[in-house]
Protein backbone atom coordinates (compact mmCIF):
# COMPACT_ATOMS: atom_id res chain seq x y z
CA UNK A 1 0.00 0.00 0.00
CA UNK A 2 2.68 2.42 0.34
CA UNK A 3 3.61 3.17 -3.16
CA UNK A 4 -0.29 2.98 -3.45
CA UNK A 5 -0.67 6.25 -0.93
CA UNK A 6 2.63 7.33 -2.35
CA UNK A 7 1.51 7.76 -5.91
CA UNK A 8 -1.80 9.30 -4.73
CA UNK A 9 0.16 12.62 -3.06
CA UNK A 10 1.25 13.03 -6.61
CA UNK A 11 -1.15 13.25 -8.46
CA UNK A 12 -1.89 15.88 -11.37
CA UNK A 13 1.87 16.36 -11.20
CA UNK A 14 3.76 15.99 -14.62
CA UNK A 15 5.46 12.40 -14.48
CA UNK A 16 6.99 10.17 -16.72
CA UNK A 17 6.32 6.77 -17.56
CA UNK A 18 8.91 4.73 -18.95
CA UNK A 19 7.36 1.26 -19.94
CA UNK A 20 9.09 -1.79 -19.89
CA UNK A 21 9.41 -1.91 -23.81
CA UNK A 22 11.10 1.42 -23.41
CA UNK A 23 8.68 3.72 -24.76
CA UNK A 24 8.71 7.18 -22.57
CA UNK A 25 5.44 8.63 -22.20
CA UNK A 26 4.91 12.03 -20.24
CA UNK A 27 2.14 13.59 -18.83
CA UNK A 28 -0.08 14.15 -16.01
CA UNK A 29 -0.98 11.70 -13.28
CA UNK A 30 -4.46 11.55 -12.95
CA UNK A 31 -5.18 8.35 -10.93
CA UNK A 32 -3.63 5.42 -9.53
CA UNK A 33 -4.79 1.97 -8.37
CA UNK A 34 -4.15 -0.87 -6.07
CA UNK A 35 -1.81 -2.71 -8.91
CA UNK A 36 -0.60 0.69 -9.75
CA UNK A 37 -2.07 0.93 -12.96
CA UNK A 38 -1.95 4.25 -13.98
CA UNK A 39 -3.41 6.84 -15.92
CA UNK A 40 -1.85 10.11 -17.88
CA UNK A 41 -3.66 12.46 -19.28
CA UNK A 42 -1.98 15.72 -21.70
CA UNK A 43 0.42 12.90 -22.96
CA UNK A 44 3.27 13.61 -25.21
CA UNK A 45 5.77 10.67 -26.16
CA UNK A 46 9.42 10.67 -26.14
CA UNK A 47 11.01 9.54 -29.60
CA UNK A 48 7.83 9.90 -31.25
CA UNK A 49 8.77 8.92 -34.28
CA UNK A 50 9.63 5.66 -33.41
CA UNK A 51 5.80 5.14 -31.77
CA UNK A 52 3.47 6.15 -34.13
CA UNK A 53 1.05 4.55 -32.66
CA UNK A 54 0.58 7.00 -30.27
CA UNK A 55 0.01 10.31 -32.73
CA UNK A 56 -3.61 11.13 -31.85
CA UNK A 57 -3.42 9.50 -28.06
CA UNK A 58 -4.14 12.14 -25.79
CA UNK A 59 -4.72 9.79 -22.39
CA UNK A 60 -3.36 6.95 -21.20
CA UNK A 61 -3.89 3.85 -18.99
CA UNK A 62 -0.90 1.76 -18.30
CA UNK A 63 -1.17 -1.43 -16.79
CA UNK A 64 0.94 -0.95 -13.79
CA UNK A 65 3.27 -4.58 -14.87
CA UNK A 66 4.41 -3.16 -17.72
CA UNK A 67 6.09 -0.42 -16.15
CA UNK A 68 9.77 -0.29 -15.67
CA UNK A 69 10.32 3.12 -14.23
CA UNK A 70 8.03 6.26 -13.10
CA UNK A 71 10.44 9.48 -13.45
CA UNK A 72 9.37 11.68 -10.74
CA UNK A 73 9.54 15.86 -10.28
CA UNK A 74 12.22 15.63 -6.63
CA UNK A 75 10.30 18.77 -5.59
CA UNK A 76 6.77 17.06 -5.61
CA UNK A 77 8.39 14.21 -3.08
CA UNK A 78 8.79 14.96 0.67
CA UNK A 79 11.62 12.27 1.31
CA UNK A 80 11.79 12.62 5.47
CA UNK A 81 7.88 11.82 4.94
CA UNK A 82 8.64 8.76 2.93
CA UNK A 83 11.62 7.49 4.48
CA UNK A 84 9.22 7.21 7.17
CA UNK A 85 6.30 5.43 5.66
CA UNK A 86 8.66 2.79 4.13
CA UNK A 87 10.07 2.30 7.58
CA UNK A 88 6.10 1.85 9.23
CA UNK A 89 5.59 -0.36 6.59
CA UNK A 90 8.47 -2.24 7.36
CA UNK A 91 7.80 -2.61 10.81
CA UNK A 92 3.88 -3.47 9.62
CA UNK A 93 5.62 -6.61 8.12
CA UNK A 94 7.87 -7.83 10.09
CA UNK A 95 5.15 -8.17 12.12
CA UNK A 96 2.90 -10.46 10.23
CA UNK A 97 5.46 -12.22 9.53
CA UNK A 98 5.72 -13.81 12.45
CA UNK B 1 12.60 -14.73 16.43
CA UNK B 2 9.71 -12.99 18.49
CA UNK B 3 12.05 -11.09 20.12
CA UNK B 4 13.49 -8.99 17.59
CA UNK B 5 12.55 -5.65 17.40
CA UNK B 6 10.84 -4.29 14.70
CA UNK B 7 13.22 -1.01 14.40
CA UNK B 8 16.18 -2.87 15.71
CA UNK B 9 19.11 -2.79 13.17
CA UNK B 10 19.05 -7.07 13.47
CA UNK B 11 18.48 -8.01 10.02
CA UNK B 12 16.04 -11.84 10.09
CA UNK B 13 15.08 -11.81 6.71
CA UNK B 14 16.44 -10.20 3.43
CA UNK B 15 14.57 -6.93 3.40
CA UNK B 16 15.62 -6.11 6.38
CA UNK B 17 18.84 -5.84 4.77
CA UNK B 18 17.36 -2.83 2.58
CA UNK B 19 15.75 -1.27 5.68
CA UNK B 20 19.10 -0.82 6.74
CA UNK B 21 20.36 0.70 3.44
CA UNK B 22 17.60 2.94 3.94
CA UNK B 23 18.82 7.27 2.67
CA UNK B 24 22.39 5.44 1.75
CA UNK B 25 23.53 5.37 -1.87
CA UNK B 26 22.82 1.93 -3.24
CA UNK B 27 23.31 0.25 -6.65
CA UNK B 28 20.65 -2.01 -7.89
CA UNK B 29 20.96 -4.39 -10.96
CA UNK B 30 17.90 -4.76 -13.42
CA UNK B 31 16.74 -7.02 -15.83
CA UNK B 32 16.53 -5.34 -19.56
CA UNK B 33 20.28 -5.01 -19.49
CA UNK B 34 21.09 -1.80 -16.90
CA UNK B 35 21.85 -0.56 -13.34
CA UNK B 36 20.80 2.10 -11.05
CA UNK B 37 23.13 3.76 -8.42
CA UNK B 38 20.98 6.26 -6.34
CA UNK B 39 19.89 7.05 -3.16
CA UNK B 40 17.27 5.22 -1.39
CA UNK B 41 14.35 6.63 -0.53
CA UNK B 42 11.56 3.75 -0.18
CA UNK B 43 11.11 0.22 -0.88
CA UNK B 44 8.24 -2.16 -0.61
CA UNK B 45 7.86 -6.27 -0.11
CA UNK B 46 8.44 -5.99 -4.15
CA UNK B 47 11.32 -4.65 -4.08
CA UNK B 48 9.58 -1.85 -5.61
CA UNK B 49 11.89 1.25 -4.89
CA UNK B 50 11.91 5.05 -5.12
CA UNK B 51 15.80 6.17 -5.56
CA UNK B 52 16.82 10.30 -5.66
CA UNK B 53 19.74 11.14 -7.89
CA UNK B 54 19.86 8.54 -9.79
CA UNK B 55 22.45 7.40 -12.81
CA UNK B 56 21.42 4.93 -15.15
CA UNK B 57 23.64 2.67 -16.81
CA UNK B 58 22.28 0.82 -19.94
CA UNK B 59 24.56 -1.85 -21.72
CA UNK B 60 24.31 -1.84 -25.15
CA UNK B 61 25.45 -3.99 -28.21
CA UNK B 62 25.95 -1.43 -31.55
CA UNK B 63 25.72 -4.06 -33.67
CA UNK B 64 25.06 -7.64 -34.17
CA UNK B 65 28.82 -8.35 -35.44
CA UNK B 66 30.30 -10.62 -34.14
CA UNK B 67 33.74 -8.98 -32.13
CA UNK B 68 31.36 -5.98 -31.39
CA UNK B 69 31.84 -4.31 -27.85
CA UNK B 70 29.62 -3.72 -25.14
CA UNK B 71 29.10 0.07 -24.97
CA UNK B 72 27.29 1.49 -22.07
CA UNK B 73 25.05 4.51 -21.88
CA UNK B 74 24.49 6.68 -18.82
CA UNK B 75 21.06 8.58 -18.14
CA UNK B 76 20.57 10.94 -14.67
CA UNK B 77 17.23 11.21 -13.19
CA UNK B 78 16.25 13.55 -9.94
CA UNK B 79 13.92 11.40 -8.54
CA UNK B 80 12.92 7.61 -9.65
CA UNK B 81 10.10 5.13 -9.05
CA UNK B 82 11.52 1.69 -9.88
CA UNK B 83 9.05 -1.20 -10.50
CA UNK B 84 9.90 -4.27 -8.66
CA UNK B 85 9.48 -6.88 -10.81
CA UNK B 86 13.00 -5.23 -12.74
CA UNK B 87 14.92 -5.66 -9.69
CA UNK B 88 17.50 -8.44 -9.92
CA UNK B 89 19.42 -7.38 -6.55
CA UNK B 90 20.35 -4.69 -4.14
CA UNK B 91 23.67 -3.86 -3.24
CA UNK B 92 25.35 -1.41 -0.31
CA UNK B 93 28.56 -1.31 -2.55
CA UNK B 94 29.40 0.12 -6.04
CA UNK B 95 29.77 -2.58 -8.66
CA UNK B 96 32.15 -2.12 -11.47
CA UNK B 97 32.85 -4.38 -14.00
CA UNK C 1 -5.77 -5.11 6.23
CA UNK C 2 -6.11 -2.19 8.28
CA UNK C 3 -2.61 -1.78 9.46
CA UNK C 4 -1.69 -0.25 6.26
CA UNK C 5 -3.70 2.85 6.78
CA UNK C 6 -0.44 3.65 9.28
CA UNK C 7 2.17 3.47 6.86
CA UNK C 8 0.06 6.70 4.83
CA UNK C 9 1.48 9.94 4.03
CA UNK C 10 -0.57 11.58 6.39
CA UNK C 11 -1.06 14.74 3.82
CA UNK C 12 -3.84 13.12 1.78
CA UNK C 13 -5.68 15.34 -0.10
CA UNK C 14 -9.62 15.79 -0.58
CA UNK C 15 -9.89 13.37 -3.98
CA UNK C 16 -12.91 11.62 -4.70
CA UNK C 17 -12.46 7.98 -4.10
CA UNK C 18 -13.12 6.76 -7.77
CA UNK C 19 -9.84 7.99 -8.80
CA UNK C 20 -8.40 5.06 -7.16
CA UNK C 21 -9.75 1.80 -8.49
CA UNK C 22 -9.02 0.05 -11.80
CA UNK C 23 -12.80 -0.13 -12.41
CA UNK C 24 -13.07 4.02 -12.17
CA UNK C 25 -10.06 4.23 -14.52
CA UNK C 26 -12.00 2.69 -16.87
CA UNK C 27 -15.08 3.64 -16.86
CA UNK C 28 -13.85 6.85 -17.88
CA UNK C 29 -12.49 5.23 -21.30
CA UNK C 30 -16.36 3.34 -22.44
CA UNK C 31 -17.51 3.50 -25.46
CA UNK C 32 -14.75 5.98 -26.20
CA UNK C 33 -12.39 5.13 -29.94
CA UNK C 34 -9.17 3.26 -27.96
CA UNK C 35 -5.97 2.54 -29.35
CA UNK C 36 -4.54 -0.85 -27.69
CA UNK C 37 -0.72 -1.67 -27.38
CA UNK C 38 -0.64 -5.89 -26.59
CA UNK C 39 1.94 -7.11 -25.28
CA UNK C 40 3.18 -9.03 -28.22
CA UNK C 41 3.64 -5.64 -29.82
CA UNK C 42 0.36 -5.22 -31.70
CA UNK C 43 -1.75 -2.37 -32.26
CA UNK C 44 -5.14 -2.52 -32.30
CA UNK C 45 -8.03 0.41 -32.73
CA UNK C 46 -11.46 -0.28 -31.67
CA UNK C 47 -14.44 0.68 -29.60
CA UNK C 48 -14.31 -0.13 -25.50
CA UNK C 49 -17.54 -1.61 -24.97
CA UNK C 50 -16.89 -3.97 -21.63
CA UNK C 51 -14.19 -4.76 -19.22
CA UNK C 52 -13.77 -5.47 -15.71
CA UNK C 53 -10.89 -5.15 -12.52
CA UNK C 54 -8.35 -7.22 -14.89
CA UNK C 55 -8.71 -4.73 -17.62
CA UNK C 56 -10.16 -7.98 -19.48
CA UNK C 57 -11.59 -6.03 -22.31
CA UNK C 58 -14.30 -6.09 -25.23
CA UNK C 59 -13.73 -4.04 -28.34
CA UNK C 60 -15.65 -3.50 -31.06
CA UNK C 61 -14.97 -2.30 -34.63
CA UNK C 62 -11.33 -3.15 -33.92
CA UNK C 63 -8.96 -2.72 -36.81
CA UNK C 64 -5.72 -4.04 -36.31
CA UNK C 65 -2.98 -1.30 -37.17
CA UNK C 66 0.43 -2.16 -38.86
CA UNK C 67 3.57 0.07 -38.99
CA UNK C 68 6.79 0.27 -40.82
CA UNK C 69 9.40 2.11 -39.69
CA UNK C 70 11.46 4.41 -42.36
CA UNK C 71 14.25 2.42 -44.40
CA UNK C 72 12.45 -1.30 -43.77
CA UNK C 73 12.57 -1.03 -47.66
CA UNK C 74 15.47 0.08 -49.58
CA UNK C 75 14.96 3.83 -50.36
CA UNK C 76 12.13 4.15 -48.50
CA UNK C 77 12.03 7.57 -46.72
CA UNK C 78 8.94 7.61 -45.24
CA UNK C 79 7.19 5.08 -42.70
CA UNK C 80 4.05 3.45 -43.56
CA UNK C 81 0.57 1.96 -41.95
CA UNK C 82 -2.23 -0.15 -42.98
CA UNK C 83 -5.58 -1.27 -41.61
CA UNK C 84 -6.70 -4.80 -41.26
CA UNK C 85 -10.34 -5.14 -40.27
CA UNK C 86 -10.90 -7.10 -37.13
CA UNK C 87 -14.20 -7.23 -36.05
CA UNK C 88 -14.98 -8.20 -32.19
CA UNK C 89 -11.96 -8.65 -29.47
CA UNK C 90 -11.98 -9.96 -26.37
CA UNK C 91 -8.74 -9.30 -25.25
CA UNK C 92 -7.06 -11.01 -21.84
CA UNK C 93 -5.86 -8.16 -19.81
CA UNK C 94 -2.30 -9.43 -18.81
CA UNK C 95 -1.87 -8.55 -22.35
CA UNK C 96 -2.53 -5.10 -22.56
CA UNK C 97 0.28 -2.71 -22.30
CA UNK C 98 -1.71 0.87 -22.26
CA UNK C 99 -5.21 1.87 -23.33
CA UNK C 100 -4.86 4.91 -25.32
CA UNK C 101 -7.91 7.77 -25.42
CA UNK C 102 -7.69 8.46 -29.18
CA UNK C 103 -8.22 12.49 -29.98
CA UNK C 104 -10.67 12.25 -32.34
CA UNK C 105 -9.63 15.91 -34.07
CA UNK C 106 -6.23 13.97 -34.70
CA UNK C 107 -7.83 10.93 -35.53
CA UNK C 108 -7.91 11.31 -39.54
CA UNK C 109 -4.22 12.28 -39.83
CA UNK C 110 -1.85 9.93 -40.63
CA UNK C 111 0.90 9.85 -38.00
CA UNK C 112 3.86 12.63 -38.55
CA UNK C 113 6.20 10.54 -40.97
CA UNK C 114 3.66 8.06 -41.89
CA UNK C 115 1.80 7.17 -45.08
CA UNK C 116 -0.73 4.72 -45.88
CA UNK C 117 0.04 1.97 -47.82
CA UNK C 118 -1.12 -1.34 -49.10
CA UNK C 119 -2.12 -3.89 -46.59
CA UNK C 120 -0.06 -7.02 -48.58
CA UNK C 121 2.69 -4.40 -48.73
CA UNK C 122 3.31 -3.16 -45.35
CA UNK C 123 2.57 -6.87 -44.18
CA UNK C 124 5.60 -8.08 -45.71
CA UNK C 125 7.90 -5.43 -44.99
CA UNK C 126 6.43 -5.62 -41.01
CA UNK C 127 7.16 -9.68 -41.44
CA UNK C 128 10.76 -8.73 -42.62
CA UNK C 129 11.47 -6.39 -40.20
CA UNK C 130 10.43 -8.50 -37.56
CA UNK C 131 12.56 -11.34 -38.66
CA UNK C 132 15.41 -9.02 -38.78
CA UNK C 133 15.28 -7.53 -34.89
CA UNK C 134 14.80 -11.39 -33.80
CA UNK C 135 18.28 -12.02 -35.06
CA UNK C 136 19.66 -8.87 -33.59
CA UNK C 137 18.05 -9.73 -30.35
CA UNK C 138 19.29 -13.22 -30.18
CA UNK C 139 22.76 -11.66 -30.87
CA UNK C 140 22.28 -8.72 -28.44
CA UNK C 141 21.06 -11.45 -25.48
CA UNK C 142 23.93 -13.85 -26.33
CA UNK C 143 26.49 -10.57 -26.04
CA UNK C 144 25.44 -9.39 -22.67
CA UNK C 145 24.54 -12.71 -21.52
CA UNK C 146 28.87 -12.88 -21.10
CA UNK C 147 28.52 -10.09 -18.26
CA UNK C 148 25.44 -11.47 -16.41
CA UNK C 149 22.39 -10.01 -17.71
CA UNK C 150 19.70 -11.95 -19.52
CA UNK C 151 16.44 -10.43 -21.16
CA UNK C 152 13.99 -8.28 -20.09
CA UNK C 153 11.25 -10.95 -20.05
Amino acid sequence: MLFFSFFKTLIDHEVTVELKNDIQIRGILKSVDQYLNIKLEDISVVEEIKYPHMSAVKSAFIRGSVVRYVHLPAAAVDIPLLEDATRREASIHAGKAK
Amino acid sequence: MAEVGHEGNSVSEPLDLVRLLLDEVVCVKLRGDRELKGRLHAYDSHCNLVLGEVEETIYVVEDEDEDDEIKTVSRKSEMLFVRGDSVVLISPQSRSY
Amino acid sequence: MPPAALGRPPQLPQLPAQMFTTAAQLLDLTDKKLMIALRDGRKLLGILRSWDQFANLVLQSTKERIFVPPGTAPNQTRGLYADIERGIFLVRGENVLLLGEIDLDRDDDPPAGYDLADVELVKSLAKQKKLEEKIKEKAKVKKLSTIGFEGEN
